[in-house]
């Protein structure tokens, strides 16, 4: 109380400098967020409410909700939301899979297991495009394997691209997708992996608990964090992600492998139709935001259980 | 309970020995302290008893047993780790009822047990914590809590009170002995503290380098130490060591020091005259009187006072000697002092492989 009271009877220049003094320490590091992040964020929410076509020198007016509208009708987009449900869904699940088996394997100790480990992680650094590329090749019947191995396994009649099939099409950036990711999964799990104390897992195998209640007691609790949070960044990230599919389909055939990052991509650059794909980009943002708020509360909970 | 048999038992990574043939009859009920240096093999020795070290040749029994290929959880022991090895994910209760439950007890008798050994611990009050949420000693009662539920045959300690700070340090070894004392388990205790295995231990093995270096009584070691490792590893303030010729002299034993002097021994031993040894004294054993009284003079170089007595840094013939005095009025920096040796405590052991001698009768 008393050092409150003597606050107020300082003069009021002394009392501004104070109180601006967090702020300015600050500032550096402020401006350049709202530079970098802010300004194009307002930006491109701002393009949402504006009819812009790049084609069309009169367009840039303010039109409202108009974008909106047409997007609660636009058939296109409905079937884009739902393939990226798809397409995010199983990637990540099969890339969080294949990437906790790789990180236990590689948490074994065995000969070579740094070299392993190095290869392991390779493809994470291959770039998107060439990895859609190699994929689009290799589903390709007459320079790729694959699809002459499918009919010797009897899974297929006759050598043909899966990306050609409007049923299988999506299988293939999946692929393409799960091979890229996997490291990302290991090399996260297989660090949180080693950050667990071996003596737990010698106090368990006292206390007379085999591998897989050891798994499920030790393991799993200590990952569940780690867990959480790159299924979240992975999930984000995937659904934004449309590298692959625009190398290796361009969301075609008729439509089967076009999720709404794609669509995004090709309403803005190929049609040129900037406000249009400004509002499905922030239909996007506010379904992804709530998806985060969701796993981050998850998480919270999981840290304070643990 | 149970005995435990270990029987030329050997441990070696690749090429390198760890343990070099270990034989040991651990009685039922008895306590026994694993004491040495880091890296002597103690812990390696324990890790094979629980089942987490392979071993590599020789047997280890535990009532009657052969347990050499079985998997810890069917030793039927319990461990008490240094790190304590809490699940930090399971309450108090948890933690202590994971191995009953994992052997399918019925829920009353968990519930039973844990209350039992919640009450003997003093744990009464956080069953339902984390371990988190605990201290240190809490969490070593824990820890301890969850072996004893287990009601198994025999305790096995790994350095469990080397995270504790001094104090809580000598309150856990006292409530380990009461507890061992109520529960009359078979318990093998590791540690590096040479005063936790004198104060704990039935019987000490003291090892080194992967060897049995002594087993025995506490004071079997201090007062009988086998070897110079053991005079030295034992007591504190540590052994003087005092490089030494052997002589006969009027068929009694002497030792020709630096500086000519002689120190008169307990008789004369079954030793070639002008064999190289090496004279051991106990700080306690070392007498240190005001000047005039006879004996050696020296000057005290250094005082370190312990409040129950003073650590006497001199230096007779020129050899660097530690005396411990309760007279507080000889402890001055610089102060002369007389010293003697009486010779039925002077411990004589070879320079050439470190035994002990004792007097020919």
């Amino acid at each position: 109380m008393t050092a409150l009271v003597a606050s107020r009877r300082r003069p009021f220049l002394q009392r501004l400098a104070q109180a601006s003094e967090p702020w300015l320490y600050t500032a550096p590091a402020l401006i350049l967020i709202v530079a970098v992040m802010l300004v194009p964020l307002v930006l491109g929410v701002s393009y949402a409410f504006r009819d812009i076509k790049l084609l069309n020198p009169f367009s840039g007016g303010f039109v409202g909700l108009k974008h909106f509208e047409a997007l609660a009708t636009d058939q296109a987009f409905r079937t884009a939301l739902v393939n990226t449900l798809w397409w995010t869904g199983a990637s990540v699940l099969i890339q969080f899979v294949f990437g906790l088996i790789l990180a236990l394997l590689l948490n074994q100790p065995f000969r070579g297991r740094a070299v392993a480990q190095a290869l392991c992680f390779l493809p994470w650094a291959v770039p998107s495009f060439l990895t859609g590329l190699d994929w689009a090749w290799l589903f390709n019947p007459v320079i790729g394997p694959l699809p002459h191995w499918f009919v010797a396994l009897g899974l297929m009649e006759t050598p043909q691209s899966i990306l050609s099939d409007p049923d299988l099409a999506m299988w293939g950036p999946i692929a393409a997708n799960v091979w890229w990711g996997i490291p990302f999964f290991a090399i996260t799990l297989l660090a949180a992996l080693q950050a667990i104390p071996k003596d737990l897992y010698e106090a368990a195998a006292i206390d007379g608990a085999g591998p897989i209640e050891r798994f499920r007691s030790i393991t799993l609790p200590f990952l569940a964090p780690t867990i959480a949070i790159t299924i979240l960044l992975r999930t984000v990230w995937i659904s934004n992600f449309a590298d692959l599919i625009v190398v290796m389909t361009n969301g075609g055939p008729a439509d089967r492998t076009q999720i709404v990052a794609s669509y995004i991509f090709t309403t803005a650059f190929r049609r040129l139709d900037f406000g249009y794909a400004s509002a499905i980009a922030l239909v996007l943002l506010v379904l992804l935001l709530t998806y985060s708020m969701l796993i981050v509360l998850l998480r919270q909970s999981f840290l304070k259980r643990g | 309970m149970a005995a435990i048999d270990i029987t030329s038992a050997r441990k070696s990574y690749g090429s390198v020995d760890v343990l070099h043939g270990v034989d040991l009859a651990i009685g039922d009920g008895e306590f026994v302290v694993l004491v040495g240096p880091s890296g002597c093999g103690k812990s390696t020795l324990l890790r094979m008893i629980a089942g987490l070290e392979e071993i590599t040749s020789g047997e280890i029994a535990i009532g009657g047993r052969r347990v050499n290929d079985l998997p810890p959880k069917d030793r039927d022991i319990a461990m008490v780790f240094q790190s304590y090895a809490l699940y930090p994910h399971m309450t108090v209760a948890e933690n202590m009822s994971y191995s009953l439950k994992l052997r399918r007890t019925p829920k009353e008798r968990i519930t039973a047990a844990i209350t039992v050994a919640a009450a003997k611990l003093g744990l009464d009050q956080l069953t339902e914590r984390r371990p988190k949420a605990l201290s240190g000693g809490q969490r070593q009662r824990v820890a301890m809590g969850r072996a004893i539920v287990r009601n198994p045959k025999a305790f096995l300690f790994d350095e469990p009170l080397s995270n504790l700070d001094a104090r809580l340090r000598e309150q856990m070894r006292v409530e380990i002995k009461k507890l061992h004392k109520d529960l009359g388990a078979t318990s093998i205790y590791v540690t590096h503290d040479q005063i936790e295995a004198m104060t704990l231990a039935d019987r000490i093995v003291a090892m080194n380098g992967g060897v049995v270096q002594q087993v025995g009584s506490p004071l079997d070691l201090y007062d009988r130490p086998a070897n110079l490792f053991v005079a030295g590893f034992i007591g504190s303030p540590a052994m003087n060591m005092i490089p030494a010729i052997y002589r006969l002299v009027d068929g009694t034993g002497v030792a020709a020091v630096a500086g000519g002097h002689h120190l008169p021994l307990a008789g004369p031993f079954s030793i070639p005259d002008g064999t190289a040894v090496v004279i051991g004294v106990r700080p306690e054993h070392v007498t240190v009187s005001p000047p005039g009284s006879g004996g050696l003079r020296t000057a005290v170089d250094l005082v370190e006072p312990t409040g129950f007595g003073s650590i006497l840094h001199l230096g007779p013939f020129g050899q660097p000697v530690k005396a411990f005095t309760l007279d507080r009025a000889l402890g001055r920096n610089g102060a002369a002092v007389d010293v003697t040796f009486d010779p039925a405590q002077l411990h004589v052991f070879t320079e050439a492989d470190g035994r002990r001698m004792d007097p020919a009768a």
